[in-house]
């Protein structure tokens, strides 16, 4: 399906990248100004996509950017499957007051919307990326939570978990083997991309407005942000580029995931 | 019209009132413990700030006899809190409480008036695509146009949207909420709610929960009874194909449209809880933005409240 | 029957296909089907599943909406107030490939043949023609009492366009089907009601329009044991007291056999047998088709359970309708083939012929 394919071609574009930027293997210093060649269009002596109103290269600062969000998103990503998935079980394959707890819970993490209980924390303590990303993987357990949970509601209906009692497995068998990895890899993967694309969305939201990445360091938040009074006076693309390299990587992991699930449901024969 | 079924109304009313106050002490708890766990003795700044006199400013903790055990604490600032005294902001020394009323109806207007916007733009896009199942042509490019419009950060659009309004209409969107300018009031308050309501990165989740409700509901056996009597079909759909779907995704997007409303706010300059909130989080101003993040919650609690009342008011099988 | 007095329902010819997962084929659910119901009478339409007899019944409603839905045949309709053909024209938008009379690419321009289909039943929908399901809990809207969906149907279709007559005509009818305490089931919902009550409620709906037609798809399937038993008394009160005519579709021989004036055997798409219901249906009759004859062996009856008698089942597998056989449908799990006809059975599909008056079969074997 096309959605998968360039969702696919996305998430290699980005781990790419961000292989390539954690080796520094950029065309051009991210931070080296030149101001000979300030504003620069795409494809103009050599700069890929141009340059910024300090006559940086955009091409590698937008590749820098990536290390901003990438390990910080992937960290936010594994505690919310993993939170999610040792919620989702206990409140699915066992119910009753444990499933009682954890729906207090889910709804209690999903009354805060997540960018103030970040600034929260940023307020309390500092704004740390890796802090904000624990927060914002807690704040995605209750999605992957409630999603494990109906699966396991949904097996039990079909009498498939019963079967399995019967036939003598162990319980630590089935949940492992039978329901998490045969019935559930498929809804992780997607939780894991969707995941990652709101990771993305609030790491650049976050640094647009101050509180990640600073300056001169590169994250597309900030590059937008930097390049706002440019925009406003007609230079769109120091503000372009990274809002456009935003909007196309989390278009490719939400495609992504929706492409994976429509998918699945085919399989299915909805 | 079946009568609106007041007595399952009320009950509802009151079994969500307390299930909501259940789950905000759970959110005060919350907070509380943020930052209880920060470092430095946040607390006592706090508690500090929510007692007015000077020498009360002066080493409290102990002329008070406060509790040193943390439940202890916790009670003692959530009394303050419920009795409405949030404390006074660390920057402006005012308190919160009064300051918050402000902003946070300034944040309802936009919030509400976004949700507008973004049902506006969703709702027929999904009623269409849903009824013309088979003529594709047209459906395709609508959703993806959905996705994309989801994906765009909200901030650079807030951009796009000021520089048109500067460069084509000669007006500058930037909101001083001053009501004395006439005539163009309404468009400082149109844009940044516009902005929002199509930013807010909903839209295609919306369109795709509200689709797949409609064409799930148009297969019932009932509809199918209703074509059969000639009935309207439409006004046997869409109760459970339109205004419930409707009233339960956006009962659910509230907290992501409080998000994006902070960065809207910041752009801009709207004086709401969400440019108060990033303000605060700057200067470190945390009984500010612990009153913001109670009052934000409540906003979601209230939305889910409703939510449910509706639901008990159009289905006789939620009700007991 | 006299032939100056016109049938109320003819169905001649109808054919709906569906496309197979693949497109590339399709499902022939009703494949030439013909059949009359005359003024005061019953017609039941019998058959197993995937006979194609609610796909029948549904594409005389126009409520197909699966692709590409009906593609040929004329439904000629002929009641005291209207008279009129519901496929009338609908051939304009449907073009057909056939080769060996066996058709191979339907090309429908979909959106057209709804309009003007929609236009062709828009005013006997409920009002001449009026259809009940099965499952009737989920046929009944879960949100709106039972009683508004009644007056709804009364509202629209009859003089009565006051809500307090409409009410009181909708308890009237909720008597007539013996709903008890109809004034108080006139507020509930039907979530609140057992299945033959909703069964009787979906009755009342459809009989106090006045139609001049009544649909029936399998009326009984999914109720208990002993409620079908109570509503098929009760359709057959009710047939006498109105006089109304009814296409009633069941798989059930004996609902069929109780309240049917003539009887049309289905399978695989197409009619196998049609007569007078005593005639079909009586057990000792020799002139049978074998799926017929099958059908009925495969009952349980009372002399059956008294002689121990074996319940014979008929052999094979449910025909596939995508890949129809050249020859006759029902060869493969024909127990009567003799050695003369199989040539004929294996290669040639049988017309619909008559073998007494009133009496058509289709088989080689007459």
């Amino acid at each position: 399906m096309l959605y998968v394919a360039y969702g696919l071609f996305i998430v290699t574009l980005v781990l790419v990248s961000y292989v390539l930027g954690a080796f520094d293997l950029l065309p051009y210093d991210p931070q080296q100004i030149n101001m000979e060649l300030m504003m620069a269009p795409p494809a103009s002596e050599g700069h890929v996509f141009g340059t910024d109103f300090m006559g940086r290269d955009i091409q590698s600062r937008l590749i820098m950017g990536i290390q901003a969000y990438f390990l910080p998103g992937l960290l936010a990503i594994s505690i919310s499957l993993t939170g999610g998935i040792i919620l989702g079980v206990l409140s699915g394959y066992w119910g009753g007051r444990i499933e009682t707890v954890i729906t207090y819970l889910n709804n209690l993490v999903d009354s805060f919307p997540r960018l103030v209980l970040i600034l929260l924390v940023i307020a309390a303590f500092k704004p740390d990326i890796y802090y904000i990303m624990v927060v914002m993987g807690i704040t995605g357990v209750p999605t992957v939570a409630t999603a494990i949970a109906n699966k396991i509601r949904f097996l039990i209906q079909k009498s498939f978990i019963e079967a399995a009692i019967a036939l003598g497995l162990r319980t630590q068998t089935i949940i492992l083997k039978h329901i998490l990895w045969y019935n559930c890899r498929a809804l992780l993967i997607i939780q894991a991309t969707l995941g990652m694309g709101e990771a993305i969305l609030l790491e650049t939201s976050l640094s647009y407005l101050g509180f990640g990445v600073q300056e001169p360091v590169p994250s597309w938040g900030n590059m937008v942000q930097s390049g706002a009074n440019y925009f406003l006076q007609g230079n769109f693309w120091p503000s372009t580029a990274p809002a456009l390299a935003i909007l196309l990587t989390i278009l490719g992991f939400n495609l992504l995931g929706d492409g994976l699930n429509n998918i699945l449901e085919d399989r299915r024969g909805k | 019209m079946s009568a609106i079924p007041l007595k399952a109304m009320i009950l509802t009313l009151l079994k969500e009132l307390g299930l909501a106050f259940l789950l905000l002490m759970g959110v005060s708890f919350v907070v509380f413990i943020i930052l209880y766990a920060a470092p430095g003795d946040q607390f006592s700044v706090l508690l500090e700030g929510q007692l007015p006199t000077a020498e009360a400013r002066a080493g409290i903790r102990e002329a008070l006899g406060v509790a040193t055990s943390w439940y202890g604490q916790y009670f003692s600032w959530l009394m303050s809190v419920l009795g409405g005294n949030f404390g006074t902001s660390i920057r402006t020394g005012l308190p919160v409480a009064g300051e918050l009323l402000n902003v946070s109806l300034n944040t309802l207007y936009l919030t509400l008036g976004s949700m507008a916007v973004t049902l506006f733009v969703a709702v027929p896009i999904a009623l269409y695509t849903s009824v013309r199942g088979h003529s594709v042509v047209i459906g395709w490019p609508l959703t993806m146009l959905g996705y994309v419009v989801s994906a765009l950060p909200v901030f650079w659009l807030a951009y796009i949207a000021i520089y048109i309004s500067i460069h084509s209409f000669d007006f500058f969107p930037l909101a001083s909420m001053s009501r004395s300018a006439e005539g163009n009031n309404w468009l400082y308050t149109f844009i940044p709610v516009l902005v929002l309501g199509l930013g807010s990165g909903t839209i295609s989740e919306v369109i795709r929960n509200l689709r797949e409700e409609m064409s799930r509901v148009m297969n019932e056996d009932y509809v199918r009874t209703a074509r059969a009597k000639g009935a309207s079909v439409w006004k046997h759909a869409f109760k459970e194909g339109l205004l419930i779907p409707v009233t339960e995704i956006i009962a659910s997007k509230i907290p992501f449209i409080l998000g994006g409303a902070v960065i809207v706010e910041q752009v801009f300059n709207w004086p709401g809880m969400g440019r108060m909130a990033w303000q605060a989080a700057q200067d470190r101003d945390f009984p500010v933005i612990m009153g913001i993040a109670l009052v934000a919650a409540t906003f979601v609690r209230m939305g889910s409240l409703l939510q449910r009342m509706v639901c008990t008011a159009v289905n006789p099988q939620s009700r007991d | 029957m006299s032939q100056l007095i016109r049938p109320l329902l003819k169905i001649e010819n109808l054919r709906t296909y569906f496309y197979a997962r693949s497109k590339q084929s399709f499902v022939r659910a009703v494949d030439g089907v013909s059949l009359e119901v005359g003024q005061r009478e019953t017609v039941g339409v019998v058959g197993e599943s995937g006979s194609g007899k609610s796909i029948a019944a549904m594409s005389v409603m126009g409520l197909i909406s699966a692709g590409p839905g009906v593609i040929g045949g004329q439904i000629y309709f002929s009641s005291p107030r209207v008279q009129r053909n519901l496929l009338d024209g609908l051939g304009n938008y449907v073009k057909i490939k056939e080769e060996n009379s066996r058709v191979m690419e339907v090309r429908k321009d979909r959106a057209g043949w709804q309009k003007a289909s929609d236009k062709l039943m828009g005013d006997l929908r409920g009002r001449e023609i009026a259809m009940i399901f099965q499952n009737p809990r989920a046929s009944l809207n879960p949100f709106i009492t039972i009683g508004e969906q009644i007056t709804e149907s009364i509202r629209l279709h009859t003089g009565l366009k006051s809500v307090k007559e409409a009410k009181e005509r909708a308890i009237y009818w909720l008597e007539q089907v013996k709903i008890d305490s109809p004034r108080l089931r006139f507020n509930a919902y039907p979530s609140a009601m057992s299945g033959g009550m909703c069964q009787r409620a979906m009755i009342a709906m459809a009989l106090s329009s006045e139609p001049a037609l009544l649909i029936a798809d399998e009326p009984t399937t999914g109720l208990d044991a002993t409620i079908q038993s109570k509503i098929v008394d009760l359709i057959e009160e009710l047939k006498s007291e109105t006089g109304i005519s009814t296409l009633l579709i069941s798989h059930d021989i004996s609902v069929i056999s109780r309240l049917s004036d003539r009887v049309a055997v289905m399978y695989g798409g197409a009619v196998v047998e049609y007569g007078p219901s005593k005639l079909l249906l009586d057990m000792g009759e020799a002139t049978k088709h074998p799926y017929t004859a099958a059908l009925l062996a495969s009952v349980p009856s009372e002399q059956k359970i008294r002689d121990r008698a074996n319940l014979q089942t008929i052999e094979g597998d449910v025909l596939d309708t995508i890949n129809v056989p050249s020859g006759c449908r029902f060869y493969a799990r024909c127990n009567k083939v003799t050695p003369e006809i199989k040539e004929k059975c294996i290669s040639q599909h049988p017309e619909l012929r008559e073998v007494s008056p009133g009496h058509q079969m289709r088989c080689w074997r007459y």
